[in-house]
């Protein structure tokens, strides 16, 4: 059934999103989605859009009622680990601070979370549910959470030591394989050689040995590891311009302190290393900006242990969350179907079931098609479009969707769409692409539940 | 890992042609960061070729050849090692090893390279190691036409260098590998 009339629910001043203040701007990734928003009439599930207030204007006052309310709530949480009846608990405390405090609805959040995240074997399910909402402040949730949530730690909290030891060490020895050049190499190969000439003064003509398989620095031979290295050197100085490039203005990525250069040579090791294990995709640019969220939140874990071997983690839930979204980056796939021409086509056809007066506004009448400013959206998951901060609480809400980071980022692009509907409609072809090339600071929450809204099937 | 390019006497276009099409298909550029001649190129074109397999190219004058603002000698410092150039058409008896020694001593560096000859030769005494590349294009020399193409490519890593030499033996390329290492680090 064609429908010309954008259905009501899309139509009440909920989902035009309001002047955004100007964020400032800031060297430290500092939340400031403060935008005050209408509170809905029709709030169809219970606390999530109260959720809006709590993370910008109260973030001061999280501070000190977390440390009371968690040390209350924890006493009940202990006796109660083993059995189910953690939702009654969790509900009787979110009730009763439900009228107070807007902030106390993140804390609450924050107590589900940690709760979750103590008992033995972890609900996956609950945490995603818990995660979905966004994961609030205390940043050593959020690494382990992502770790659950990308598959990376077991469920079972018991198997986390042995899990995390055998993984770092693989990744230690991958490393030292893939990084040593081939003078190392042959020097290693070598070892018990004795041809060795010591300049120990006494006269005499240096010995001359046969090289060993034809290697040589100047081979050109398909299995020389001196060929190999110097056609993987131009990939290696790609993944060196892009690492310097990714994020300058974080103090964390970019500038000359020690940190920042360790870091940046943490992405380095880490992109090779992934480069050289998958020669069939090998590097394309766009797969630092990927990275990049990913390190800062396991490098930012108050865990101590776990900020140091933080490349380690980071290298192996990178390799899980990109094998979701491989085939964006490869060239011949570009027309197939799996490929990111037909992922915009899905997007396009997503906005057309929800919202066929945008759509046909934009692709017909404007021809603004979804490659001209979805393509980065979706290969780059939405890094680029919202300051750091916000792109983590998108991230979360990715990668804990149940249906799959895939058809989440499509729906939040979807979300993103229809948010900015009125200024669309209103455009032309020059201003809308302007519009989309260089999206308004949105309130994230705000985002999400639109997105989430969009996976309710259309009622005709 | 510095891979250092050293060659010299290819008396183009007087005697030779050009270099060896095996030779000339292994120098691709890109690979190599710095170059060593000995000399006698003769044509300023090879020099411009020269510089395409490496911007850094480092020369010093043969008695034929057409530039005449090379050096006579010439000092270098790569990694933890001290490299002298020379042509080795001053230095008389040709390709006698205690002149050169002497010569080394007066550059005072660790690697001395030297031409001349058309031989390839790898010594070491007291004062360090006297390498000769031979001559790229196998051209005659006054001593001997029995000339095979050769060159040198050194490999220095930390104290270690690992000479690799080139030799276009009955047209086939044949490498050979010399390894031999500083004891002491080079004073600053």
């Amino acid at each position: 059934m064609v429908k010309k009339r954008v259905p009501d629910w899309l139509n009440s001043s909920v989902w035009s999103s309001p002047q955004p203040p100007p964020s400032p701007p800031s060297k430290e990734p500092v939340k400031s989605t403060a935008s005050p928003i209408v509170e809905p009439p029709l709030p169809p599930e219970p606390p999530r859009t109260s959720s809006s207030h709590a993370t910008g204007a109260a973030k001061g006052g999280i501070r000190d009622p977390l440390s009371s309310n968690y040390g209350s709530n924890s006493s009940i949480c202990h006796s109660d680990e083993e059995n189910r009846s953690s939702s009654a608990n969790s509900t009787v405390s979110a009730g009763g601070v439900q009228s107070a405090h807007p902030a106390a609805e993140e804390i609450s959040r924050q107590v589900q979370l940690l709760q979750e995240l103590s008992r033995k074997v972890i609900n996956m399910g609950e945490l995603r549910r818990l995660a979905s909402q966004g994961i609030p402040g205390a940043a050593g949730i959020r690494a382990t959470v992502w770790k659950l949530l990308l598959g990376y730690l077991p469920p079972d909290r018991s198997l986390w030591p042995s899990e995390l030891a055998k993984k770092r060490s693989q990744y230690k020895h991958f490393r030292e394989e893939l990084l040593m050049n081939p003078s190392e190499i042959t020097r290693r190969l070598e070892k018990s050689s004795t041809e060795n000439n010591e300049l120990d003064g006494s006269p005499g003509f240096l010995t001359r040995s046969e090289v060993t398989h034809g290697e040589h620095p100047l081979s050109l031979g398909k299995n020389s590891i001196w060929n190999q290295f110097f056609q993987d050197s131009e990939i290696v100085q790609q993944i060196d311009r892009d690492v310097k490039r990714t994020h300058p203005d974080i103090h964390f990525f970019s500038g000359d302190s020690t940190f920042a250069i360790s870091n940046q040579e943490a992405l380095r090791n880490i992109l090779i290393v992934f480069a050289k294990l998958n020669p069939g995709i090998k590097y394309v640019q766009g797969m630092n900006e990927i990275l990049a969220p990913l390190f800062y939140v396991f490098k930012n874990d108050p865990d101590e242990e776990n900020s140091a071997s933080a490349e380690a983690d980071t290298f192996f839930c990178f390799v899980e969350l990109l094998s979701g979204f491989r085939d964006n980056f490869v060239q011949q796939l570009d027309n197939s179907v799996v490929g990111i021409r037909s992922t915009l086509t899905r997007l396009s056809q997503l906005l057309k079931e929800h919202d066929e007066e945008l759509w046909r506004h934009l692709e017909i009448t404007t021809k603004v098609n979804p490659q001209f400013y979805a393509f980065r959206w979706i290969t780059l998951l939405l890094t680029q479009e919202f300051n750091f901060t916000d792109s983590l609480f998108i991230w979360d809400a990715l990668l804990s969707d149940p249906d799959g980071p895939q058809e989440t980022l499509l729906r939040i692009c979807c979300a993103m769409l229809i948010i900015v509907r009125k200024r669309l409609l209103a455009g032309d072809f020059t201003s809308n692409l302007k519009l989309l090339q260089h999206y308004p600071s949105t309130n994230i929450s705000h985002l999400l539940y639109v997105a989430d809204k969009l996976r309710i099937p259309l009622a005709g | 890992m510095v891979l250092v390019l050293a060659l010299g006497d290819l008396h183009i276009p007087h005697r030779a042609p050009d270099l060896p099409a095996k030779f000339k298909s292994m120098l691709v550029p890109g690979k190599i960061q710095h170059v060593i001649c000995t000399g006698n190129l003769c044509a300023k074109e090879v020099h411009d070729y020269l510089k395409t397999v490496c911007p850094d190219l480092h020369i010093t004058r043969g008695e034929y050849d057409e530039e005449p603002r090379y050096p006579e000698t010439k000092t270098l410092t790569i990694g933890q090692f001290k490299l002298g150039v020379c042509h080795g058409h001053q230095v008389i008896p040709w390709g006698d090893l205690d002149s050169l020694a002497m010569l080394q001593r007066q550059l005072d560096v660790d690697i001395l390279v030297t031409g001349h000859t058309h031989q390839f030769t790898a010594y070491k005494h007291e004062a360090g190691v006297v390498i000769n590349p031979g001559s790229a294009t196998g051209a005659f020399s006054s001593i001997t036409y029995d000339v095979n193409p050769s060159f040198v490519l050194m490999d220095i890593d930390g104290l270690r260098v690992v000479v690799y030499v080139y030799e276009l033996i009955d047209g086939e390329v044949k490498v050979d590998k010399i390894d031999f290492k500083k004891t002491t680090t080079a004073t600053a």
